[in-house]
């Protein structure tokens, strides 16, 4: 059987101490990069059970282990159409979550799309964290 | 409450797998919820970091474009990496963090470019940029 320490502090004998809590609430409860073009695929994540594809630059991310609210806090960001962006064209894309109702618990539908024109855009490079309480 | 005095913490089953209570009930991983790597620098002008964790040095590709050379190399190349900036307040300038832009991460580094989001979607400096990196470090 593992061992199980219980402790409030971690203290480094040169680096300074942190408490516990800092380490817990402060670790991500989620990431994955995934690839949003064809069969969208996960790369590398973690808590991360499945993605659904709901459309041109359109996903949901799905989580192994709910969170405890649907407050967390997420950061995305995607990669440039690298052809489109070179000619100087409309295809920057960002991140967001869909809608204020598209982050529950058990997962969080993001959207991927141009920002001059508005348009969904399914990017090679996908990137999502989530920091909150599990439940 | 408790102390506890240390200077490395080692999974005693395997090293980078120790086990955390996050919820009432829930555990996951310390290992994989740590960022692995994070900066915030300066990217005008000859760039230069301000506070990071794991950065060897910064490149400077051009106009917008960064890498973020890390001291420790990850297992992997698909890390995850999320990135913002602040604007410099002007509404002909609203600005975008955009991660891996030109190509891929490898191991080694995070390529990032940073982008003027008005309508010529230029590649841009700004004097701001913070950007985390979590996976799993070799």
């Amino acid at each position: 059987m593992a061992g199980k320490i219980i402790a409030d502090t971690l203290e480094h004998s040169t680096a300074g101490s942190i408490a516990t809590n800092y380490v817990v609430n402060g670790s991500a409860k989620a990431w994955v990069n995934f690839n949003g073009t064809g069969t969208i695929a996960t790369r590398d994540s973690l808590n991360v059970s499945g993605l659904t594809d709901n459309g041109t630059g359109d996903y949901s991310i799905n989580f192994s282990n709910s969170m405890n609210s649907s407050d967390y806090a997420f950061q995305g960001a995607s990669q440039l159409d690298v052809t489109g962006f070179a000619n100087n064209s409309d295809w920057l894309n960002v991140s967001g979550s869909r809608s204020a109702s598209n982050p529950s618990t058990t997962s969080h539908r993001i959207v991927v799309g141009r920002v001059t024109t508005e348009a969904g855009f399914d990017s090679l490079y996908n990137y999502s964290t989530y920091h909150g309480d599990l439940a | 409450m408790s102390e506890i005095k240390v200077d490395t913490l080692t999974g005693k089953t395997t090293a980078n797998d120790i086990t955390v209570t996050v919820g009432a009930t829930a555990t996951q991983s310390l290992e994989q919820g740590l960022a692995k790597t994070w900066v915030n620098f300066n990217g005008t002008g000859t760039i230069a970091a301000d506070d990071s964790l794991n950065l060897s040095s910064l490149s400077d590709g051009g106009t917008g474009l960064y890498d973020i050379n890390v001291t420790s190399a990850f297992a992997r190349t698909n890390h995850c990496s999320t990135g913002s900036i602040i604007g410099d307040g002007s509404t002909s300038n609203r600005s975008y963090a955009l991660v891996a832009s030109i190509s891929s991460n490898t191991t080694s580094k995070i390529d990032i470019a940073t982008v003027n989001a008005n309508v010529t979607e230029a590649y841009r400096d700004y004097a701001n940029i913070s950007v985390a990196d979590f996976g799993d470090l070799a």
